[in-house]
């Protein structure tokens, strides 16, 4: 035999045993592992009288990771509390800031100032919404105002209808990046009517302000407004008979009000 | 000299403007509020934000260094642009002339920080195999280093890009070495840069 052939079959078989070596022994380490566990878990159950199979809240499993099994699970707490900033406050710090020209801090304290004011916005419209549309009544639970401070995202409010499975959902957003692809809509001639049967979208007018409204046959009508320069109001309509149900829906909105109460014009 | 004197005073003049804006416009945001008026308040406070993000675009300008090696600074390219909300600030300088230039910019509230800081968690993305893209330290600072080759003049250059938490210091000469954009990057004082933006 060709000695050079010898020597690559010798480290070859040098290697496959080295390989199967470790392989036996990381078993071996494995097994010693959960046998130490299983002692332990054992020792511990019996100093707690606990004599079940696991304590509640840990992973019963063969616990190959050990520490998995040591850490209890919440089962509830109080909760963040959701305080608006303090505006005055606020406005007080940026002026302190801004005279030593701490003007990173200053600004972090006029988005904190501008975060209470929009989300005050955000309640003030959310109390003048009507209270049912339509039969469905407001979800108390899904009122929901968010709001970044920064402008890019703006202020977004959130308000629920609800009756058994006939559902509206109201978004008001304002300062919205939204705002740029509905008026393209609005404005862009390109998007004509289509008389085939298959038209999924139109050009309505809610309340005099110009509106699209949307059909899609697994999520229901979409209505969308844009009012103002930068406001715009959605609501997403679940289980609606017709177009017409939806948009005597909106009809009882007081667009005038909410636009007068974002400011704009 | 002259030049010299007249720029100070002109830059001086506008920090103080910017000042009195910041004032006035606290003034009216209190009055709005305080009257109920909550809208104004909020539009008085959006300036208030253009104010802070010119003052502090002004700032950061005058931690960069006046020259990069013998390349001085083109001053009068100098730049503040304030967009509240999608980008932030973005603060221009540039460096000398011609393909050597270097081009300086820093943009608060950037929309590449996500997928830069995602490519710079992961070594091996961060580092790709054909030599193009590389991850170096500056003043610290993880940053990621590409490395772009002009088809038509076959000139090496490079671009640099350190987030600082929400902000991108991007750093562009056209031809250049690796060595040396990252020599000249280092003399830019990241850290308090960092601490003027955040």
């Amino acid at each position: 035999m060709n000695p050079k052939t010898l020597l690559v079959g010798m480290v070859c078989t040098l290697l496959c045993l080295g390989t199967q070596a470790q392989g036996l022994l990381s078993k071996v380490k494995q097994k010693a592992e959960q046998a130490a566990e299983k002692a332990l878990d054992k020792k511990a159950n019996q100093k707690t009288g606990n004599t079940g199979g696991s304590s509640p809240g840990t992973d019963s499993g063969s616990g190959s990771s050990s520490s998995s099994g040591s850490h209890p699970t919440n089962k509830g707490g109080g909760g963040l509390v959701t305080t608006p900033p303090d505006v005055k406050q606020n406005l007080t710090d940026a002026e302190t800031a801004f005279k030593t020209n701490g003007y990173g801090d200053a600004r972090y304290a006029v988005q904190q100032a501008m975060l209470g004011v929009e989300m005050e916005i955000g309640n003030k419209i959310l109390k003048s919404l009507p209270e049912t549309v339509s039969a469905l009544k407001k979800q108390d639970e899904a009122d929901k105002v968010t709001s970044t401070g920064w402008g890019w995202v703006g202020l977004t409010i959130e308000r629920q209808y609800l009756k058994d499975d006939k559902e509206l959902r109201t978004t008001i957003a304002n300062n919205s990046a939204w705002m740029s692809a509905v008026n393209v809509y609005l404005a862009n001639g390109g998007y004509a009517q289509q008389t085939n049967g298959e038209q999924n979208w139109k050009q309505i007018k809610v309340k005099g302000y110009r509106a699209i409204i949307e059909y899609d046959e697994s999520s229901g009508y979409k209505l969308s407004v844009p009012i103002g320069q930068s406001s715009l109001i959605i609501w997403q309509g679940v289980n609606f008979a017709s177009e017409q149900e939806m948009i005597a829906a909106a009809n009882t909105f007081d667009l005038d009000g909410i636009k007068k109460t974002l400011g704009e014009k | 000299m002259k030049k010299f004197s007249i720029f100070l005073l002109a830059t001086l003049a506008f920090g103080a403007l910017k000042a009195q804006d910041f004032s006035k416009n606290l003034a009216s945001a209190r009055t709005a509020y305080g009257s109920g008026d909550l809208e104004n308040a909020r539009f008085s406070m959006q300036q208030m934000l253009n104010d802070l993000d010119i003052m502090i675009g002004k700032e950061v300008m005058k931690l960069l260094p006046a020259k990069m090696d013998a390349l001085a600074a083109n001053t009068k390219n100098d730049n503040v642009t304030v967009n509240t909300g999608l980008t932030g600030v973005v603060i221009h300088r540039d460096y000398g002339t011609g393909d050597k230039a270097v081009d300086v910019e820093i943009m608060s509230n950037s929309p590449l920080i996500a997928s830069l800081n995602a490519i710079l968690s992961i070594p091996f993305i961060g580092n790709s195999g054909d030599g193009t893209q590389k991850v170096v330290k500056i003043d610290g600072y993880k940053s990621i280093l590409q490395k772009d080759v002009n088809s038509e003049t076959n000139k090496t250059g490079y671009t640099l890009q350190t987030p600082l938490n929400s902000t991108l210091v991007t750093i562009k000469i056209e031809n250049t070495t690796e060595a040396d954009i990252v020599r000249l990057a280092n003399t830019i004082p990241l850290s308090d840069i960092a601490k003027m933006v955040q």
